[in-house]
């Protein structure tokens, strides 16, 4: 059954493989992408509405002219009288579109952009759908087995029941007198007797299986991998850094300045949601309770006198005994986000704990990666040194440096 | 070395305890026969088969709560500060004075609370430096004997009920014409001055009245009379040769000891070449810190101070070719003073007389001294005079007597307490105030026989500005919001005076927009200006040139008065000690616990007396006296302090406290009461002292002196300038050990018998020097380290038990003439010969950090292990407690958790309760029970800068790494570097063909920390 899911693993990755090869076909597009996510996706999503409208279809509604004069300086436009113009300024809030400082052929890209992402967007779905499976397949296994292993134990007892019958009749044809009935338990001591070394290698196995269990179940012990508790507020990484392509630091500011990344202050919330009154998954309700927070009437955009914090629940515990700092890892090691965290943009709607945290995990990673030397005038002469006693760069691992050493982060 | 040390009287005696002690140095006592014992079963309630039952189910209990882990939250703020990363220190420029201690600091908040007070280097006053009170005040922030609203007639109120009732109160009076008197100590704030001014103008019938507890009100005054200037002049200690100090503790404690400690230690140091040092010689009956740091150090009963300085003045005078004044023998200690003479005129200008008493004849003839030598104008100056004391004597001699008379209509007392400080006295005078208000921060000994408490913030709450010289500001801005609901004496004067501005803060702004606009270009009186001078801290205009001043007091009158003074029977000196000082911060449990450092005694007061006295009388230590002078009565344990002058005690004061928190109230007896008013001013000595031993049961002295013993050998390498020039390493030659090579025996230095493999050495090599010569053992770093690393509280029964949890001690030796063949035969009582005046050296020990360390090799689940940037590491979550390292470790540095000191209701000190948790360090664990600590080097300190260099792409600068010691340091005595950078200070250090050295160098554990030989300027004494 590890095998099946494996393969549909396989075939899965494959997939995306396939479609992410797809999706960066276009070299424009691609452009357009990057452009997208630096000028665009702070106030515009593709799909849906945000700060600005939805993009998707934008290229049939408005003529490419119109649309570069707008991108270029909607103030102008709203101000020459433009009806469409004035319509979009007054629906949104009198909120004016800063002018961007892009090129001609920028702006293009990413209407290519827009126009490629509007047509592809039932593929992702699909992608989601496929990611369920080997979950729903390996819990499918499990249940057949059960009924199989069932279904044997019914077919066993019944043909011992016939064998039972059969040896009774030849006994009473053969004259014989009755065996005294055994009990099951006498029925299963008798059995025992005769398998003396089937019984041996089942008990063996049976402790060496209990024991394996036990001791890797003991090692789980405190170990919060997967811990995804409900949060006050149903906040969707995927929705944030995924789909509308937030940085990760744009929020959790403090991941390159110290040692904890830190939950963002509301009011960072507000840099967006003052505008964006409604998401895609939850509606307006799950953005009323920033607002409830901070005391904010979104009607009238004022703040009132009783503001009151909002309590998370944290889900990455690390134990007080051991020292950890977001920007050694992020700025100094430029140590991806996902790398402990996991693919929170693709997957989490919920922030989970993805990495079991634990020091054996800390030390294999310390292990294996490379310092990242150059270019850092802190390791100028180390590096020397370190190049002449190990020759490659690649060797040269956060151990080799001493990063395995007990106070570097206990203390 | 022909001298040898030890460590306390307990150890030169060989008492039976010091031998019990020292054989069982780390006590094995298990209370396992009081939980398991028969008798304990018949006693208690909990027999055997019930703790095997409770052992079964805490098992079973914590196998379970393991498996499941506590849900926890995590708030941010709404909207953040932008200043503010959590995780990320904050340090503000601010300045601490409390009416006593005056420092220009820094302070380290962690999301929004005060952790740390470091020194502001920017400040030309203090210069960086701080001391033990100063460090620990951030812990008297989070006390929680303050008090949380203000309190009317003895029960709690609001503002508004307070104000209402003291404005209709005080306009009631003022229609009466009644008095209102404002008593302060000193007050160095410009704004509040106004500010007093002010609701003087508005109540025309206020006085301010300034009175400090330790009071220099007899220096002002003899100031006025020989110069003019009712100053304290600036003392510059750095530009004399010669300093010469009669009873005056001014390392530590006198006026400005911060400014005086540091001006010293450059006088003091030998590094780069430097051949000259100054010689310091000390009159004094006490063995006061500063003494024990002297050159030279003569005993002189306080009655006899005076007839010495007249003496010393006519010895000068007669050399100035002058005439002399009249004075009184001194019998053998003539030949010292004429010594001492001649050697101040041979440095004419290049010297300092300094004197602590409290006495104006006698400041008049140590002026008179000063300026017959010149030293007006270079080492004494009062151009640039120093405001920290203000006190005057007479002015509350004449409130006392006001108030008696019933004459006081309003008394308004700001930051003193003066029914502790005065005794009975003003609380008898106190109830005939009719509007008596305290702003006092805790229902204090004279709050709380106010009718009004309307308590102040805490120094870290609070606006202000200060002026520690003349013409030299520092700032103060809140690192914190009020904890609680309390105001500034400053606003609440001014909501009083009905001023048009009742916010202090505004109030201080204008105030200094005011200064600016007078001062200089209108340009410059902006909110950013405003603002750069907050973030400095510090400003002030050029130091005026320093003029030369003759003294034109009448001399001879002078010496008149001071030849009427006399003694009786065995005299005593009311002194203050290093940590507690005048008692304000006596509810601080670091300072208690700081042990003295010149009788190693913590959480208690005593009466010194000397070894002579003790044996003539009888007196054993711990022995409960009763004391009687001045017509009051103490009763109070005996000390025994070599160094104390035959004939003469010691008391300090700031102790018996009974109305300041849990931790002081009623830690020691109240030494204030022996401070008696002599000739209109406090003096601090008395005579005729009658002290007879009393029945009570000995008390026990927790002092941390008899523990830790390096067993006589020799650790502190001592020499003498003279020697020092002639041999740079005098003192510290190479030794050899005889060693078998096959059969031969051969004399080899440790290093070359090393049978150990050397480190893999990192990106760095830490490592630390520690100047024996700059050092005064003040144990400053002791308090800076505590708040640093979170070092525990464990209270006075702990410490008895040598358990306290210091990660950084500071060894007082006492020296011996006695000859050391004796000691080496191993009869440590032949060397008994104490002379009555020893020399006292300071040696701080911390982890030594060594390359090829003992402690390492013996744990057996390697918690304890080396780094390749040369730090012994210390790894809580992986100890057992087998305690084998700290048996292994010669240094005796390794602390052991015996209980878990935090939320621990029998340890009742900081870490017991919310408020003083605040203090923690968050990048320093706080370490549970049953688990080794100690010194680390600060390794969060070196990781934070590392990362920093790394994020911002360069190298670490030299330097720029401080351990807590090193920044704390007043005398910057220790030095913390990278031996990897060739020209870092630590390398400039290390020189082993001089002075550097390290401890126990026969062991040849290669410690990363060295020393460098202590080095005196004496002349008549030579070594073989």
């Amino acid at each position: 059954m590890h095998n099946e899911s494996y393969q549909r693993c396989k075939l899965f990755l494959f997939l995306i493989l396939i479609l992410s090869l797809g999706s960066i076909s276009g070299a424009s597009a691609q452009d357009g992408e990057a452009l997208f996510k630096t000028n665009c996706a702070a106030c515009h999503a593709v799909k849906d509405r945000v700060v600005g409208p939805a993009l998707q279809g934008i290229e049939n509604r408005r003529s490419e002219e119109w649309l570069l004069k707008w991108v270029k300086n909607s103030q102008d436009v709203v101000k020459s009288g433009d009806e469409y113009a004035v319509k979009l300024f007054n629906d949104f809030n009198k909120v004016m579109m800063p002018s961007q400082n892009l090129k001609d052929d920028e702006i293009k890209a990413i209407l290519a952009y827009v126009k490629k992402e509007a047509e592809k967007v039932e593929q992702p779905a699909a992608g989601a759908a496929t990611s369920q499976e080997p979950e729903e397949t390996g819990k499918n296994t499990f249940l057949y087995l059960l009924i199989g292993a069932v279904l044997l134990l019914l077919v066993t007892s019944v043909l011992r029941r016939i064998q039972h019958m059969l040896a009774r009749t030849v006994r009473q044809k053969e004259g014989l007198p009755e065996q005294a009935p055994r009990s099951r338990w006498q029925s299963f001591v008798h059995w025992a007797r005769h398998n003396k070394k089937l019984v041996a290698v089942i008990l063996i196995l049976m402790t060496l299986y209990g024991s394996g269990k036990a001791w890797y179940g003991m090692q789980s012990i405190g170990i919060s991998q997967g811990y995804t508790p409900d949060q006050p507020i149903k906040f969707s990484h995927q929705v944030h850094s995924g789909t509308n392509a937030i940085a990760c630091v744009y929020c959790h500011s403090g991941a390159e300045k110290g040692k904890t990344a830190g939950v963002p202050s509301a009011n960072v919330c507000m840099n967006c949601h003052k505008f964006i009154k409604k998401g895609p998954l939850t509606g307006t309700v799950e953005i009323a309770k920033i607002y409830k927070a901070l005391d904010y009437d979104p009607d009238k955009g004022t703040y009132g006198p009783n503001p009151k914090p909002i309590q998370w629940v944290r889900v990455h515990n690390l134990p007080d005994l051991s020292y950890f700092n977001h920007s050694q890892h992020f700025v100094v090691g430029k140590i991806a986000c996902q790398t402990c965290h996991g693919p929170v943009q693709d997957s989490m709607t919920v922030a989970s704990q993805y990495s079991p945290l634990t020091m054996g995990w800390c030390i294999n990673c310390h292990r294996t990666t490379q310092v990242k030397m150059t270019g850092n005038a802190y390791y100028n002469e180390y590096h020397k040194e370190m190049s002449a006693k190990y020759g490659s760069d690649s060797l040269i691992t956060v151990e080799k440096i001493g990063g395995t050493e007990c106070a570097r982060c206990h203390y | 070395m022909s001298k040898t040390y030890w460590k306390g009287v307990e150890e030169l005696r060989n008492d039976a305890e010091f031998v019990r002690l020292k054989n069982n140095e780390f006590p094995e006592h298990l209370p396992l026969d009081e939980v398991l014992g028969e008798k304990a079963a018949d006693i208690t309630t909990t027999p055997r088969r019930d703790f095997l039952k409770f052992l079964g189910f805490s098992v079973a209990a914590a196998s379970l709560a393991a498996c499941e882990a506590p849900v926890r939250k995590t708030i941010p703020y709404l909207v953040k500060p932008e200043q503010v990363t959590p995780g990320v220190a904050d340090w503000y420029a601010s300045t601490y004075f409390d009416g006593y201690d005056y420092s220009s600091i820094l302070v380290k908040t962690r999301e929004g609370r005060p952790i740390k007070i470091e020194g502001n280097v920017l400040s030309g006053v203090t210069k960086g430096g701080v001391n033990a009170r100063v460090q620990a005040s951030v812990l008297s922030l989070y006390d929680s004997a303050r008090l949380k609203n203000p309190v009317a007639d003895g029960g709690p109120s609001t503002w508004a009920n307070v104000d209402g009732a003291i404005k209709s109160k005080l306009d009631e009076l003022a229609a009466k014409k009644g008095n209102i008197r404002i008593l302060s100590s000193t007050i160095i704030s410009p704004s509040t001055r106004s500010i007093i001014k002010e609701f003087a103008s508005k109540y025309p019938t206020t006085k301010h009245i300034t009175y400090d507890a330790v009071s220099c009100s007899a220096m002002l005054q003899a100031n006025k009379e020989s110069f003019g200037v009712e100053a304290i002049p600036s003392y510059n200690f750095d530009k004399a040769n010669v300093i010469v100090a009669f009873d005056c503790d001014f390392l530590v404690n006198w006026i400005s000891p911060i400014e005086h400690s540091r001006l010293y230690a450059e006088t003091r140091k030998l590094n780069n070449g430097k051949k000259e040092m100054s010689r310091h010689i000390q009159f004094e009956s006490a063995l006061s810190l500063t003494g024990s740091n002297a050159d030279k150090r003569i005993g002189i009963k306080p009655s006899m101070q005076g007839a010495a300085i007249a003496n010393l003045y006519n010895a000068v005078a007669k050399l100035a070719g002058v005439s002399t004044v009249n004075a009184a023998s001194v019998g053998e200690n003539q030949k010292d003073i004429e010594a001492t003479a001649k050697e101040l005129w041979e440095n004419k200008g290049k010297s300092v007389v300094v004197c602590g008493i409290n006495h104006v004849a006698i400041q008049n003839l140590v002026n008179g001294m000063n300026s017959l030598l010149g030293n007006y104008g270079t080492t004494v100056d009062l151009d640039n005079p120093c405001m920290l004391r203000q006190g005057n004597d007479a002015e509350l001699a004449s409130l006392m007597d006001e108030m008696n008379k019933g004459e006081v209509a309003a008394l308004f007392i700001y930051n003193s307490n003066p029914v502790y400080t005065l005794s009975n006295s003003f609380a008898e005078a106190l109830k005939k105030v009719s509007l008596s208000v305290s702003f006092s921060d805790r229902a204090d000994e004279t709050a709380s026989q106010c009718k009004f408490i309307c308590p102040d913030h805490h120094q870290l709450e609070s606006w202000g500005d200060a002026e520690p010289k003349k013409d030299q500001y520092s700032l103060t801005q809140p690192t914190i919001a009020p904890l609680f609901s309390t105001r500034q004496f400053q606003e609440s004067l001014l909501v009083w005076s009905g001023n048009a501005i009742t916010n202090y803060h505004d109030y201080l702004k204008s105030y200094w927009k005011e200064f600016f606009f007078k001062n200089a270009p209108l340009s410059i009186a902006t909110e950013d200006h405003w603002n750069k001078l907050l973030q400095s801290g510090v400003f002030g205009g050029a130091l005026m040139p320093a003029k030369n001043y003759q003294s034109s007091a009448n001399l001879n009158t002078s010496a008149d008065a001071v030849s009427k003074m006399s003694g009786s029977g065995i005299e005593m000196v009311v002194y203050e000690k290093t940590g507690i000082g005048n008692g304000l911060q006596a509810n601080n449990p670091w300072l208690q616990e700081l042990p003295d450092p010149v009788s190693k005694v913590t959480w208690d007061n005593y009466l010194a007396v000397s070894p002579k006295d003790a044996r003539e009388k009888g007196w054993l230590q711990g022995n409960v006296v009763q004391v009687k002078a001045n017509g009051n009565t103490v009763k109070v344990p005996v000390f025994i302090q070599p160094g104390q002058m035959p004939g003469t005690v010691s008391l300090a004061i700031g102790y018996g406290r009974t109305k300041t928190g849990k931790v002081a109230d009623n830690v020691g007896v109240n030494a204030y009461v022996f401070a008696s008013m002599i000739g209109g001013n406090l003096s601090y000595s008395a005579s005729g002292v009658e002290i007879s031993k009393t029945t009570d049961e000995d008390h026990v002295l927790a002092t941390t002196q008899s523990h830790h013993t390096m067993m006589g050998r020799a650790i502190v390498k001592e020499t003498t300038l003279e020697e020092y020039i002639r041999k740079p390493n005098a003192g510290n030659e190479e030794e050899l050990f005889a060693v078998r090579v096959g059969k031969e025996e051969v004399k080899k230095t440790a290093k070359e018998v090393n049978l150990w493999d050397d480190h893999a050495e990192g990106n760095h090599h830490w490592g630390m020097s520690i100047d024996l010569n700059s050092c005064i053992g003040c144990g400053s770093c002791v308090v800076a380290c505590t708040a640093e690393n979170n070092v525990a509280v464990v209270g006075k029964a702990e410490v008895i038990r040598s358990r306290e949890m210091h990660w950084m001690r500071i060894d007082r030796y006492f020296s011996s003439d006695a000859d050391p063949k004796e000691g080496e035969k191993g009869d440590i009582k032949k060397m008994e010969n104490p002379s009555d005046m020893p020399k006292v050296v300071f040696q701080p020990v911390m982890c030594q950090h060594c390359a090829h360390a003992p402690c390492e090799t013996v744990c057996p689940v390697i918690a304890t292990s080396h780094s390749s940037e040369g730090m012994n590491q210390m790894i809580y979550n992986r100890c057992v407690g087998t305690r084998y390292c700290a048996n292994n470790c010669p240094y005796k540095v390794r602390r052991f958790n015996w209980f878990k000191y935090s939320d621990n209701a029998k340890f009742d000190f900081n870490m017991n309760d919310d408020l003083g948790k605040m203090v923690l360090n968050p990048d320093v664990v706080v370490r549970s029970r049953g688990v080794m600590e100690k010194c680390s080097l600060c390794v969060q300190r070196i990781q934070e800068v590392k990362l920093n260099a790394k994020r911002d792409g360069r190298t670490v600068k030299d330097g720029e790494v401080k351990t807590a010691c090193s920044q704390s340091c007043p005398t910057q005595a220790i030095t913390f570097g990278d031996y990897k950078v060739k020209d870092s200070e630590l390398n400039k250090m290390w020189k082993p063909e001089e002075r550097s050295y390290h401890l126990l160098e026969e062991l040849d554990v290669q410690p990363n920390v060295f020393y460098q030989t202590k080095v005196r300027n004496v002349e008549e004494e030579k070594h073989s």
